[in-house]
Formats: structure tokens, C-alpha cells, sequence
């Protein structure tokens, strides 16, 4: 990952401009059901899995490596929430199984007896994206 | 920002456009599309070409760059379909075949 930051200061010109965005596993994602009114609200929460969390610590420490060694100066951080969307709960969990990013269980906030009656409807997984710019020196 | 599909996990589990943000959502996040007007840009893990497709209409020269060969294969077929000012050639983040201080704008997108 050193490498890559390295080559992207190479290609880049002074004061061009590096974004690096990644899925934020410092915060759960949300398991959330579609209700009648069209809103979603979250029924559960999902952690990411223990490997994904050794990657993203190793990307992290590839950016300091990068910004200690002075390729790049941080000019701006921020995270914003994405929802990708699923015809049912069944969908949901397909996903969840075939996954590495995230654990395979949702750590459900409500009870099965709802969540069989929600079985149906439209579910999302809504996550952070992680995001920071930075400037080539 | 919602992505939709129901494809997700059955059809396309490696080269997902379909489970990321629209590359215009994630652009304004980052600023806007005043961050890529006019600059050369390139997009370094562009997968199918999500973001460097979106960049395109904008930008004065965009390329995409990954390792998988099936997904530059989609994104050149998606950039034909779109007419996109765009380029796709396989390779990795660690050996770009680019001069030096050639681009303004790095993407590393779901990258590192």
C-alpha cells in the first residue's frame, strides 16, 4: 500500500490532489427494512469482519507512512453514508454470506416475529464511506 | 446516497458499480465536480470504471487503471456505450505506466 501511495505521488503533479476513500469500519453499518411510508429505519446493526479491520488498520498506516514522509499534506477528511438496496431480507443475507467486508449476522434490533413479517419488503445495508483528500508537496 | 440493484451478492460479486455510491454522489462529497474540471485524473483500482466514467464528462483526460482484465473490459465497453472521454488499461497501484507529475487528480477509490 506504501508502494501504491509512493506511485501516486510520482504520477501526480506538485499541488495535484490525492483522494482516498474506503469503507469506514470505525462505525456499524445498519441493517435497515423499507416500512409502508417508504422511509428506512434500522432494524439491526452490522459489524465488520476482524480480517477487514486488519486491512483498513494497514491502509491507515500506509497514509501516515505517505503524509510523515511528506508526499502528500491532509487538506480534508469527511465521511458520508451509502445505502445499497435489497429486494427482501433474503437478498440481504445472501449478501451478508458471500461477503468478506462484513460479519455474516446482523445483530438484529428487533424481534423475528417482525423481521419474518418484513421478510418480503425492501431492505437496505446503509455504511460509511471514509473519505480525505490531500495535496501532493 | 443509495445504490440500487438487486443483483447485489448473486450476479456481480467482484466488479460492483452496483454496491458503491454513483460517482456523482461520492464527486460532491469530495467537493465536486470542480475537482476534477478540466484536470487529468486518474483512477487507480477503477474496477468497472464507476468513478472514472463519472468523471469524464468533466475532465481533460481520464484513465482507468486495474488489475482485473475482465473489469477493464467492462469499463471500456461502458465507455464506448456512453461516447465517455475515458481510457482503461490493466495494470497495478505499485507500477503506473505514466510519466511522472503526468496527472492532477489521483482516485483511490475503495482502493487501498
Amino acid at each position: 500500500m506504501v508502494d501504491a501511495l509512493r506511485e501516486a505521488h510520482r504520477i501526480l503533479r506538485p499541488r495535484g490532489i490525492l483522494i482516498d476513500a474506503r469503507p469506514d469500519s470505525r462505525v456499524f453499518a445498519y441493517a435497515e427494512h423499507q416500512g409502508a411510508t417508504s422511509k428506512f429505519r434500522p432494524a439491526g446493526v452490522i459489524a465488520t469482519a476482524r480480517e477487514e479491520h486488519t486491512n483498513d488498520r494497514t491502509s491507515d498506516r500506509a497514509v501516515t507512512t505517505a503524509v510523515g514522509s511528506r508526499w502528500f499534506r491532509p487538506l480534508r477528511a469527511g465521511r458520508f453514508w451509502h445505502r445499497v438496496l435489497f429486494e427482501d431480507r433474503p437478498s440481504l443475507q445472501d449478501y451478508l454470506d458471500d461477503h468478506a467486508r462484513f460479519v455474516h449476522r446482523v445483530r438484529w434490533k428487533v424481534d423475528e416475529a417482525k423481521r419474518r413479517q418484513w421478510d418480503d419488503d425492501p431492505w437496505a445495508i446503509r455504511r460509511a464511506v471514509r473519505f480525505e483528500l490531500f495535496e501532493r508537496t | 446516497m443509495t445504490t440500487s440493484t438487486s443483483a447485489v451478492g448473486r450476479l456481480l460479486p467482484a466488479i460492483s458499480s452496483l454496491l458503491r455510491p454513483p460517482a456523482r454522489d461520492e464527486l460532491r462529497e469530495y467537493g465536486g465536480v470542480g475537482l476534477v474540471r478540466r484536470k487529468r485524473v486518474i483512477d487507480v483500482g477503477c474496477g468497472d470504471g464507476r468513478m472514472a466514467l463519472g468523471c469524464a464528462p468533466y475532465a481533460s483526460e481520464v484513465v482507468g487503471v486495474d488489475p482485473d482484465p475482465e473489469a477493464i473490459r467492462l469499463a471500456r465497453s461502458k465507455a464506448r456505450e456512453l461516447g465517455a472521454n475515458a481510457r482503461f488499461k490493466v495494470g497495478v497501484a505499485q507500477e503506473l505506466p505514466f510519466a511522472n507529475e503526468h496527472f492532477d487528480v489521483v482516485i483511490l477509490s475503495w482502493t487501498l
